[in-house]
């Protein structure tokens, strides 16, 4: 984000300086005042497209690029709240992915199938167009706001949109359905007898899960675990449709930083960050993958 | 019994976070008001037929189905070799060829899109389009790889060594036997390109340029600017678009094999 001063916010795709009082109370719900979205002339000036200007005039590489950038207030914020999003992205579907993929394990084989079906559903559709539902839910006149404000909770419509909790309910969603497969996977493979047998040795179901189902299942979970998380550090459609500029993380600074500053350095940067976490995660799927090979 | 009445009231709820938008989008692409809300007021069809008015959408469509199925084609051009090679033969390098060809997916989109921008599109001057075509192709190629190599995993080779002795060339004998064998994988691969090609995001964000914009990137401009129901209107389109084809998939290939 960057302000220019007397409260104005220079928008990130079309470089229009928005007064940032009208994108604190955007008239409607959309995301055209509170993003800029006056677009203007972007597609006019076909060399002129901000991500096209002054490329063979960026400064050298060195790592002192990275104490700078570390040194920014914003780029702090968005680095911390890439990975305190992912965190509790993570966290909130392991715990709901537990609940829902023992519900379906322990279905009779018919349902169990079409369950996976509707869980795998998701999957197939537009992330756009399953981030844009959020917009219509959780929008001014939307379906959250409109029933506050008829059973009388509150008076004024509540701001969802552009707030990080509207970010996190987006990656859940999108999220989820992986975390849940790879859970089911899990508990398929466990030994049938297990939580029975507990249950019968008198253990109640905090013990049954703590000391039988986790450590059976902490494969499933890591799996899971991973893609959930790597999803959401890498994410761009939901933070740049639901958080906007308010709430930048890694994929959207990424891409306002060459956009809106053609700050090269920094885009760099972000995308080392991003390439080494998604790396690693990979790495670490891969050496579970061969040790589960091998056994 | 609690335990199963706990379990049908968990499966309910998580059915209704994850499905719910979809039944809220078509909704509100059924509103007859002239923004979004809800409840919407009234039901008409004319978000839908608007959808399909819009000059911007019918151009991005035109472009996102262009590179499903050509990229598509060009990765399976690329990828059934190199699945082939690496399921008969004992490569060197194998390892490495098999990380190269999967990078696609472990490197963020965004990423690939950048690089693609500043040392393709910006140094050499190549068109965006081109750049777009190069980047589909190289994120669909590690799919295709997989799931023709699961195909032809269930392919026995000695059908091969049979029409070898019997007289055929090895390349006669990979046209003739191989590709009909593996008919229905090349075919869920190319649905599974076509889906993730089709609703890619991040790789296609910087390179759009005067008219060139694949059509999610093109909705989320869209929907930016305009707060009418037509974006709800396209969303849900693109959801049934996106379910029948899999659904038919799995109807007639059993996609769930391969995938």
């Amino acid at each position: 984000m960057r302000w220019s001063g007397g409260g104005q916010w220079v928008c990130p795709r079309t470089q229009h300086k928005v007064p940032t009082h009208v994108s604190e109370s955007d008239g409607r719900t959309g995301a055209g005042v509170a993003r800029g979205g006056l677009r203007g002339d972007r597609f006019s000036r076909s060399r002129g497209h901000p991500a096209f200007r002054g490329f063979r005039a960026e400064g050298s590489w060195t790592l002192a690029s990275y104490a700078g950038f570390f040194e920014s207030e914003l780029n702090r914020t968005v680095f911390w709240r890439t990975l305190k999003l992912g965190a509790i992205v993570t966290a909130v579907s392991a715990v709901i992915g537990y609940a829902t993929a023992y519900s379906i394990v322990t279905l009779p084989p018919t349902a169990r199938g079409r369950m996976i079906g509707l869980v795998v559903m998701p999957l197939m559709i537009s992330p756009v167009a399953r981030t844009y539902a959020w917009i219509v839910i959780l929008g001014r006149t939307g379906f959250v706001n409109e029933t506050i404000v008829w059973l009388g909770l509150s008076d004024t419509p509540i701001r969802f949109l552009f707030t990080e909790t509207a970010v996190f309910i987006g990656l859940l969603q999108l999220f989820l359905p992986l975390m849940i497969l790879s859970l089911i996977s899990a508990l398929e493979n466990m030994p049938k007898d297990a939580v029975p047998a507990a249950r019968v040795l008198g253990a109640n179901w905090l013990q049954v899960f703590v000391k039988v189902i986790l450590p059976l299942t902490k494969e499933g979970l890591v799996i899971g675990g991973t893609l959930v998380f790597t999803g959401s550090l890498t994410a761009y459609i939901t933070p740049a449709i639901l958080g906007g500029s308010k709430v930048l993380m890694l994929e959207t600074l990424l891409y306002q930083r060459v956009t809106v500053a053609n700050d090269f350095a920094s885009a760099s940067i972000i995308a080392m960050i991003l390439m080494v976490m998604s790396f690693s995660a990979n790495l670490l799927l891969k050496r579970l993958a061969t040790a589960r090979n091998k056994r | 019994m609690t335990s199963r009445l706990l379990s049908y009231v968990t499966l309910t709820l998580v059915l209704i976070f994850l499905l719910g938008p979809f039944v809220i989008i078509v909704a509100a692409a059924l509103s007859g008001g002239e923004t979004l809300a809800f409840p919407p007021q009234g039901l008409s069809l004319k978000w839908v037929m608007k959808v399909f008015e819009v000059e911007s959408f019918r151009a991005s469509f035109a472009l996102s189905m262009f590179l499903a199925i050509f990229g598509t084609l060009a990765a399976l051009v690329l990828g059934v070799p190199v699945a082939y090679a690496a399921s008969r033969y004992r490569l060197p390098f194998g390892e490495t060829i098999r990380t190269i060809v999967s990078a696609p997916i472990i490197v963020p989109g965004i990423i690939v899109g950048l690089a693609l921008l500043r040392y393709l599109v910006i140094p050499l001057d190549v068109s965006v389009g081109v750049a777009l075509f190069i980047a589909h192709t190289a994120l669909i190629l590690p799919y295709a790889v997989r799931v023709v190599s699961a195909s032809l995993d269930n392919l026995r080779s000695d059908i091969e060594e049979a029409a070898v002795i019997l007289g055929s060339s090895r390349v006669a004998t990979f046209f003739r036997i191989v590709l009909p064998n593996i008919q229905s994988g090349i075919l869920a691969a190319f649905i599974l390109g076509f889906v993730t090609s089709f609703n890619q995001v991040p790789v296609s964000l910087f390179l759009s340029g005067p008219g060139v914009r694949t059509l999610p990137i093109d909705m989320i401009w869209y929907m930016e600017i305009t707060y009418d129901p037509s974006v709800a209107a396209l969303a849900a389109l693109l959801a049934f678009l996106s379910i029948s084809i899999v659904f038919l998939a799995e109807r007639f290939l059993g996609f769930s094999r391969y995938v």
